[in-house]
């Protein structure tokens, strides 16, 4: 097992690393940008490592320096979490290149599926469905016309290079294609630096299920169940549950097969999710994130499994701890994610915390690097907190969610707390009736 | 920047003595060593008197009060923590920081005359240290001309982004 690891990120999430480290044993290294020297993930280090300014570009991914701060410290291995470089097989290769080890799956897989339109063809090619698109990226509206005929109306431009949502434009006939594509293509050239747009067929009413899936490269494949992701806004992910409140058993079964199925056929190595679209008793795959998640945890809550420990040791060449069979899916999870933003209008809202408390109590987990006196930056991701809740079903899961939000104070800043309190009191949320578009449906009614 | 040598320190008399006559042979104030929770100080008064702190600390909040600066909000602090105890002020002009993370060198090899002296005149462009990444020497050159007032870091030591190197008056 490692000695001590790198933990390439920021946030929450590098605190979620942390604390599986350190309850292994392993000693961790942070490293920061200026912005971050008073973070929570960086007190609570072992070593830390001040890697650049502000900026992102030139700190968290900046590739020399995070290589330079693991080879002054002597750490023996790097995880690079999620976002940032985690995605990043040119960045993974050069981790493995200087002699460390890299947590996380082979560059190889990570290039596969980090090029969306080489993902869906791998995809079919193991059998899986994928939702109709072009099979290449279009080069020009001649082409976008020509495919658009051939999926059917309405149709979404996607960034080839793209993820996270950034990229997306619908059009639902040629004079809104024709006006769309340059949109697409500029904003994949500025978010991915990659204009390649491919286009798909437009669902109108899905569920966003992906399976959380963990492997050791030798073919052994365990699943923790699907996350029913579908509360969304602008294709960010708000709320997150496990199970899915409308999936029926047999067609859990079928995702799940599907995607152990071909990671197994792949070796797939460490964590990684199956995104697919579920519409009339259809899954079709739409992309696959080589990466821990920010919901991975309503995963670990159900599941008991702890995903960050199974990385680290399939990283450190062990087998994986679990077989399926050893796994049991108990009761019902679901996140929130806490963003330092406007409830209202979604304007991002940095500043420094006041009085800080976290809800607790049984079934409730909360993944934050936030504390008393913290000033969050505005160089980085709004996301703040994570706030997880476990219940035997999925009403007292609800239940229990009110119970934590309503005990939850963060000062000082704007949160979205009020918004997943007023998700939690809906009837519609709670009787788990809601697809993709309908959390843009509900906000739009509220104003 | 925190950062763990690859052995436990016991803070036994070997070690202090060994950080004592450190403290005499490069001239230096003060030498702070800390792994873990422990932490060695030792300091010389302007009398040349040798005073010995053994920190013990337990936590976030006593790991992050290990400089003051560390424990300080940002924007209010202005002062650099530096090797030997001088504090440069973050906003003097003349002060020089590392540009990227690595391993600085005072000489350009082992056994050799440093780039430059405390109270040389300095050029400017004149290559003052290397910082060594990803096993290229990366050439740190004087951004002013003017007179070299302090060298805020050892040979050989470990330097992170923002690291004051050097002063030039």
């Amino acid at each position: 097992m490692f000695e001590k690891v790198l933990i390439a990120n920021r946030g929450e999430i590098a605190l979620r690393i942390h604390r599986a480290c350190h309850e292994m044993g392993i000693k961790t290294v942070a490293v920061h940008s200026t912005a971050d020297a008073h973070a929570m993930h960086v007190r609570l280090a072992d070593e830390t490592v001040c890697i650049g300014p502000p900026a992102a570009r030139a700190s968290y991914l900046n590739v020399a320096n995070i290589l330079s701060a693991a080879s002054i410290t002597g750490a023996d291995a790097i995880h690079p979490g999620l976002g940032f470089l985690s995605e990043n097989a040119d960045f993974a290769a050069a981790v493995e290149e200087s002699g460390f080890t890299f947590i996380g799956p082979s560059p190889e897989h990570i290039r596969m599926m980090g090029d969306k339109v080489r993902a869906k063809a791998e995809a079919g090619r193991l059998g899986i469905p994928v939702v109709p698109g072009s099979p290449e990226a279009v080069r020009d509206i001649a082409e976008a016309e020509r495919a658009a005929r051939a999926i059917g109306y309405p149709v979404l431009l996607k960034a080839s290079a793209g993820g996270g949502g950034r990229g997306m434009k619908l059009a639902r006939n040629p004079v809104e294609l024709a006006e769309q594509l340059p949109l697409a293509k500029a904003e994949a050239k500025a978010g991915f630096g990659d204009d390649a747009v491919y286009l798909e067929r437009y669902l109108d009413r899905p569920r966003h299920i992906e399976v959380q899936l963990i492997g050791d490269g030798s073919g052994e494949i365990i699943h923790l169940g699907e996350r029913d992701c579908s509360l969304q806004r602008s294709h960010q992910k708000i709320l997150e549950e496990t199970p899915s409140p409308g999936l029926r058993p047999n067609e859990r079964e079928e995702v799940l097969a599907l995607a152990v199925g071909a990671m197994r056929e792949l070796c797939y190595k460490s964590a990684g999710t199956m995104e697919f679209l579920y519409q009339d008793g259809a899954f079709y795959f739409i992309e696959m994130n080589t990466r821990l998640q920010v919901e991975h945890p309503i995963s670990e809550m159900i599941s008991f499994v702890d995903v960050v420990r199974e990385q680290l040791r399939i990283a450190a060449g062990e087998r994986l701890s679990y077989r399926q069979s050893d796994i049991v899916l108990r009761g019902h999870a679901i996140e929130c994610r806490i963003n330092a933003e406007n409830p209202e209008d979604f304007r991002p809202s940095p500043g420094r915390i006041g009085e800080y408390h976290a809800p607790g109590g049984l079934g409730v987990r909360v993944d934050s690097a936030l504390y008393q006196g913290y000033t969050v930056p505005p160089f980085y991701d709004s996301l703040v907190s994570k706030l997880i809740v476990h219940g035997a079903s999925r009403e007292e899961c609800v239940m229990r969610l009110r119970r934590a939000l309503s005990e939850y104070v963060i000062d000082g800043i704007e949160t979205t707390i009020p918004l997943h309190q007023r998700l939690a009191d809906d009837p519609e949320f709670r009787r788990g009736n809601y697809d993709i578009h309908w959390l843009e449906r509900f906000l739009a009614q509220a104003t | 920047m925190k950062v763990g040598p690859r052995r436990p320190l016991s803070p036994d008399a070997n070690v202090i003595r060994a950080l004592a006559g450190l403290l005499s042979e490069t001239g230096l104030s003060e030498i702070e060593y800390a792994v873990g929770d422990h932490r060695i100080r030792v300091a010389r008064e302007s009398a040349g008197k040798t005073v010995l702190v053994n920190g013990h600390a337990n936590g976030a909040h006593a790991n992050g009060a290990t400089h003051p600066s560390e424990a300080a909000e940002p924007g209010e602090t202005a002062e650099a923590p530096a090797a030997n105890g001088f504090r440069p002020r973050l906003d003097d002009p003349g002060l020089l920081t590392a540009p990227l993370v690595g391993v600085a060198y005072l000489a350009s090899m082992p056994g050799t005359a440093p780039f430059v002296r405390t109270g040389d005149p300095i050029e400017k462009g004149q290559t003052l240290l290397i910082i060594e990444a990803m096993k290229v020497m990366n050439q740190i050159r004087a951004p002013r001309a003017g007179r070299l007032a302090r060298i805020l870091v050892a040979d050989a030591e470990p330097v992170e982004y923002g690291a004051p190197l050097m002063l030039i008056e």
